[in-house]
């Protein structure tokens, strides 16, 4: 705010060189001849390496996962011998700055032989496809099934079926700050640097150990300010590798600061997915069953550490939503095509199940004539079920959804609105009301990992605090902050926790020198993993510094109050010690401390909330249309959630808000657009479109603050929720201001052209138009 | 995402330029407020030989009042342009479509000259251009030309400007008493270049339309004078069939291309329905302008109970 | 390779470079003169994180180049604080939780200062389009809009 961030852009070191790529023009060819001999003699070009020079110093990434029906795709960190899709890495240019190296990259001239494109996922699946990877001998890497009781029996007895096939396109993060690292190698103590804007610098760091073969003491990842990651930082990319393999090869830093072009090409998108679904209903609107089946376009490679199941899988994982769901089959499967992989993206899977679900109950409310809240109140899992093992086998283990539902309603004035709604009507006047409920899993232990079947620890993280000889307190993580604020809720945690002053608690994070062993920030975990190691570490030194002090004051510790740096004996507050007096003591040694009592004030201490917890919410959004623009205005916004404990109400609404804005991104504006050609058409930000402040309505956040029981503090997770509600609730305004029309949405985005084509299928005077 | 090396000059005079550019053959780019070009030059879409910037033309940013015509030196800054009293009571035409003209700090170096020179269909001021009928005047070594929009444009991003010739003055028509005006655009966020924008410019005389002004921003590979809807209104009147029988002639009258936001049919029918907008907007403030709300749709259709308007 | 030199003055300090003509003037600032405070976000003119105030108006430094600043009057992020203390701008996004990862601040800041100079007393609507020029992908511009209301404010008492 002051200019003062430090991002991987502003590391500035000597001698430092700047890395630019050479990337495939090409969705799919094989490439026969490299020429970068013109490149070389450029002035200010110190290397133009092609993949085969660096095969011999680094391995190709490989997401390994126990899956049954998974297949593993070796990514080449340069790719050498064909191109998969369009912006892979093919030749990596080192240079005194980076307008040189891209001018070296324009002297390179290399030979494509074009091959056919797998572009539409349908067809990717089908046997006589291309195939993106020969030695997969399929593009169906993923193939996953959920199932609970019979389904088809459900379908075919109940009631009710509504089925469609629903269609949620390809989207990008899409991160202010574009993926940038610098790394430098120190070659007497040959010790590897790698700062990088990332998410997860403990895995990061794991994968570069075992790609470039140094010992994972060797290398330290940071991760400097992060300008926002949305899950798309969460991955080990190839850029990342080839700065450290040429930093080892040169001997002097690289940089690689990725721009628009490269991000919008280059960097992990998502949701991209067509779902087969339909819903078995009893006449009295309860549900019977659930049955789909989803396709998932994974792009060319499958990443590391997620591996390419995590969309499908969390798709097929959470369709039941937070409903009774006595019959249920999910099936999913993951195939490859010539477009930039697909990764974890803020939500992932769940704002493509909660579109499924969430539409699909609004149509059920329909058919039989109840509003749409009281279908969701009959079907929504109650107290007394808790814990519910959901079909997928997910266990929930808490959940306010029917409060979160009366609360939302009461807070945007359902029935008020639902008046307004129907005289609007015969004025011509199309307002929309959507409901969106959901439940996600969020601090996920080890019992259920983040990625099923991957070769990673995401169950646990570590915190290591120290109260140092000043009495101040530094409290480390493997978490990674990029924006969420963590600074500021560990901080207060830790303080409260071990009754430190505020002002004395320094947070550090993204750094893998400085923190216990880690993985990163995802999956809507750091303030249920990282504050429940916060907590336990924080009671371990509580524990002991109140014994150091009930030595030094000569009283018993269950009379001693410690709060805001201070120990007093309660009831003569002028007995007391400061923080600052029990940390001289703790190392000055046995003279003052109790007796046998080990010197120190520091502790290290690792959590694994196993199940982890439930949150849950639900959206309100209200829209207008404007049929003959074929436009959709959003006019009001509410949101429900119950995030458990609230450590920071502030940075509770900044992430609930800021992931609605995407969520209205993901549901009005925002679609990645390949050709069949797999050129991608959405190459700049004037045709990839994010929301502004003027597309964005004022959000109104309301919290039910049910402390989760089965969490260290209460903390349920609150990173992704606001992304996972937005698209449905939107999706089903404007399905509702349609419904008199006969229209329904099966499709986001809703874009303006989308909607004129619907229209176009009543008749003109019917839409208003 | 740097640009690729390049000449760049940055001449005192429009001379200097003109030699500049006779000196480079066609190799060379004329720089103006670089919110169009400067893009081009860092995806490295385009690689000129030098780059002649008018940035250091301090004559060529100026309004002037010139008869019934106000004058605007090629480099005069859309920001200027907003915030002019002069083009806000001579062509406030001008003033609302600059509004949409991307953001505010894409509109303190944008320019008039380098927005009609780039020609980009999609673009407000060409529209504006188009609908006033206004001039374009190019100096060359040889001397001064005068062109008018529809001799101008020629396809996307292309004009009749010649390799050794500078846009140097757009001259637009002062809206004359009686006249309402307005600037409808649809875009896909506030900012974005239009799906389809449509410049309206209407002057009536008692019940009649005296001169109906249309122009499309969005339709095709230039901007396109919907000439045939305005002469609906020019003989019909300005009544609702009248304004749905232009509304609807409109978007007949446009060949718009499919894009990733927007297919043809989408644009035609948007076309349509702007027009309808703009029209009902421009009738609307000539009614505000006489103190009579409706007056005009109440008079004007087909042999309704006239009561004339004040005139100024 | 061909150097031009460059004199301007940022944030009221007189600066002198040499560089090349196609240096952009965000580069310049950022590797030439080490403030690092004006973020590269797109360099194509739409996300704004780059945007600094040129002879006094909101500019996209992506879109301009560094010779074409030569004796230009440049105000970055880095001059907002005055004596050590916040500019009631900085002071108000502080208070609203107007940023998060913080990289569109800096672009976000300076459009706002130019916003507010030409609208010293905007409506909500305004300032939402006063402010689309510059994307985040954080905070769904609520505390920002917040912030830039509180700062008219500020602004306006100080004005008086």
């Amino acid at each position: 705010m002051t200019g003062r961030g430090r991002y991987v852009a502003d590391v500035v070191l000597p001698g430092m060189l700047h890395a630019a790529f050479l990337r495939s023009p090409h969705a799919h060819a094989r490439i026969a001849r490299v020429d970068v001999a013109a490149a070389r003699q450029m002035s200010g070009v110190v290397a133009a390496v092609v993949a085969a020079e660096l095969e011999a110093h680094v391995r190709p990434i490989i997401a390994a996962s126990r899956m049954k029906g998974y297949k593993a795709t070796p990514i080449p960190v340069l790719a050498g011998s064909k191109a998969r899709y369009q912006g892979e890495a093919l030749v990596a240019v080192v240079a005194e700055s980076r307008y040189v190296a891209e001018d070296a990259v324009d002297a390179i001239t290399i030979d494509y032989e074009p091959l056919p494109v797998v572009s539409d996922p349908r067809a990717a699946a089908r046997d006589d496809s291309p195939f993106v990877h020969d030695e997969a001998g399929t593009n169906v890497i993923v193939s996953r099934a959920f199932a609970q009781g019979d389904v088809d029996a459900a379908i075919r007895d109940a009631a009710i079926v509504e089925s469609d096939t629903f269609r949620f396109h390809r989207h990008a993060a899409v991160a202010i700050e574009n993926r940038a690292c610098t790394a430098e190698w120190d070659a007497g103590a040959e010790r590897l640097t790698l700062w990088s804007s990332t998410q997860v610098p403990g895995m990061v760091r794991d994968g570069l150990a075992e790609l470039l073969d140094i010992p994972v003491h060797a290398i330290r990842v940071v991760a400097p300010d992060v300008g926002g990651g949305f899950g798309m930082k969460s991955l080990l990319y190839p850029e990342e590798v080839a700065v450290c393999a040429l930093a080892r090869l040169l001997g002097r830093p690289v940089k690689w600061i990725g721009d628009r072009r490269e991000d919008l090409l280059t960097s992990s998108q998502a949701w991209d997915e067509e779902i087969e679904c339909e819903l078995a209903i009893d006449a009295d609107g309860a549900i019977r069953g659930l049955r789909a089946r989803v396709l998932t376009d994974v792009g060319a490679y499958s990443m590391f550490p997620w591996t390419a199941s995590i969309e499908a899988i969390q798709v097929i994982s959470f369709l039941p939503g937070p409903y009774r769901v006595p019959h249920y089959r999910g099936e999913a499967r993951g195939v490859t095509t010539n477009k930039a992989p697909m990764g974890p993206y803020r939500g992932v899977g769940r704002p493509v199940s909660t579109f499924v679900t969430e539409v699909l109950m609004d149509r059920v409310a329909r058919r039989l004539g109840l509003d749409p809240a009281d279908v969701r109140r009959k079907n929504f899992i109650g107290a007394a079920d808790f814990p519910y093992r959901s079909p997928s086998g997910v266990v929930w283990d808490s959940g306010s959804f029917a409060e979160s539902l009366d609360s939302a309603c009461e807070a945007v004035g359902y029935d008020a609105l639902r008046r307004e709604q129907a005289s609007g009507r015969s004025g011509g006047r199309r307002l929309g009301i959507g409901i969106a409920s959901y439940v996600e899993l969020t601090g996920v232990g080890s019992a259920i990992p983040a990625s099923p079947g991957a070769d990673i620890s995401t169950g646990t993280e570590g915190a290591t605090i120290r109260v140092d000889s000043g009495g101040s307190v530094t409290a480390s993580f493997g978490v990674a902050c990029h924006g969420q604020g963590h600074e500021t809720t560990l901080a207060q945690v830790v303080a409260e926790e071990l009754g430190a002053r505020l002002e004395d608690v320094r947070v550090v994070h993204g750094d893998t020198a400085a923190g216990p062993i880690g993985s990163g920030t995802y999956a809507s975990r750091s303030a249920v993993i990282g504050g429940g190691a916060a907590i336990l570490a924080s009671r371990a030194l509580r524990e002991k510094a109140l014994a150091i002090a009930a030595h030094q004051l000569e009283a018993d510790v269950h009379d001693l109050d410690f709060r805001a740096g201070v120990v007093a004996v309660r009831g003569a507050p002028d007995r007391r010690v400061t923080l600052r007096e029990i940390a001289r003591a703790a190392y000055a040694g046995a003279k003052r401390l109790p007796k046998g009592m080990e010197p120190g004030l520091e502790a290290t201490r690792y959590y694994d909330p196993y199940f982890g917890t439930a949150s849950n919410a639900t959206h309100i959004a209200v829209v207008e249309l404007d049929p003959a623009l074929c436009d959709v205005k959003l006019v009001r916004y509410v949101v429900v959630e119950d995030c458990g404990r609230i450590i920071n109400p502030l940075i509770v609404d900044g992430q609930a808000i800021g992931g609605v804005a995407q969520g209205i991104g993901a549901a009005l504006l925002e679609e990645i657009v390949y050709g069949d050609d797999g050129q991608l058409l959405t190459g700049s930000l004037m045709d990839y479109l994010i929301p502004t402040a003027a597309e964005m309505p004022a959000i109104d956040v309301r919290h039910l603050e049910h402390p989760s029981p089965s969490t260290l503090g209460g903390f349920k997770g609150v990173g992704e929720g606001g992304t996972i509600g937005a698209p449905a609730a939107i999706a089903n305004a404007v399905a509702d201001a349609l419904a008199p029309l006969g229209i329904g949405i099966r499709e986001l985005p809703i874009t303006p052209e989308r909607l004129f084509r619907l229209l176009g299928a009543v008749p003109r005077h019917r839409a208003g138009a | 995402m740097k640009p690729p090396k390049f000449d760049y000059h940055a001449p005192a005079s429009v001379d200097e330029a003109l030699a500049l550019l006779t000196r480079y053959g066609g190799d060379a780019k004329i720089l103006a407020g670089g919110q169009s070009l400067m893009p081009l030059l860092n995806f490295r879409l385009t690689r000129p030989a030098a780059l002649i910037d008018l940035n250091r033309i301090a004559s060529l940013a100026y309004i002037r009042e010139v008869g019934g015509y106000v004058h605007f030196g090629a480099m005069t800054r859309q920001r200027a342009i907003e915030f002019s009293p002069v083009v806000a009571k001579r062509v406030p035409l001008l003033t609302e479509a600059t509004r949409l003209v991307g953001h505010l700090p894409i509109r303190s170096r944008g320019t008039i000259g380098g927005s009609i020179a780039h020609a980009d269909p999609s673009a407000e001021y060409p529209a504006v251009l188009t609908a006033l009928d206004g001039d374009v005047v190019v100096r060359s070594p040889k001397g001064e030309s005068v062109l008018k929009p529809a001799d101008f444009f020629e396809t996307y991003l292309t004009t009749k400007l010649g390799a050794d010739e500078i846009l140097t003055e757009v001259r637009l028509p002062a809206m004359p008493p009686n006249t309402g005006y307005a600037f409808e655009e649809f875009s896909r966020r506030h900012g974005d270049f239009a799906i389809i924008g449509i410049a309206a410019m209407l002057s009536v005389a008692g019940t009649r339309c005296t001169s109906a002004r249309l122009a499309t921003a969005g339709a095709g590979p230039v901007p396109v004078r919907l000439r045939a809807a305005e002469q609906i209104l020019e003989s019909q009147g300005l009544g609702d069939a009248a304004i749905k029988a232009a509304a609807a002639r409109a978007g007949e009258l446009v060949e718009p291309d499919s894009d990733i936001h927007a297919s043809a049919a989408y644009r035609r029918h948007l076309t349509s329905v702007l027009t309808e907008r703009a029209v009902r907007r421009a009738i609307a403030r000539v009614e505000e302008r006489h103190g009579f709300p409706g007056a005009l749709r109440a008079s004007g259709g087909m042999g309704g109970p006239s009561r004339p308007p004040m005139t100024e | 390779m061909i150097l031009t030199t460059v004199r301007l003055t940022v944030n009221g300090a007189p600066y002198e470079g040499r560089c090349e003509p196609r240096k952009l003037l965000v580069d310049f600032l950022r590797e030439d003169l080490a403030l690092t405070g004006t973020h590269v976000g797109c360099e194509h003119g739409i996300c704004g994180a780059c945007t600094v105030l040129v002879n006094g108006e909101a500019a996209r430094s992506c879109l301009m180049l560094a010779v074409q600043a030569d004796g230009a009057e440049i105000e970055t992020v880095e001059g907002l604080m005055r004596d050590g203390k916040l500019h009631p701008l900085q002071q108000a996004f502080h208070e609203h939780h107007g940023l998060q990862c913080g990289f569109c601040t800096p672009g976000m800041l300076m459009t706002a200062l130019d916003f507010l100079r030409t609208n010293p007393r905007p409506t909500e609507a305004q300032i939402r389009e006063g402010l689309s020029a510059v994307l985040c992908r954080c905070t769904g511009y609520h505390g920002i809009v917040k912030a830039v209301e509180a700062a008219a404010r500020e602004l306006a008492r100080d004005a008086r």
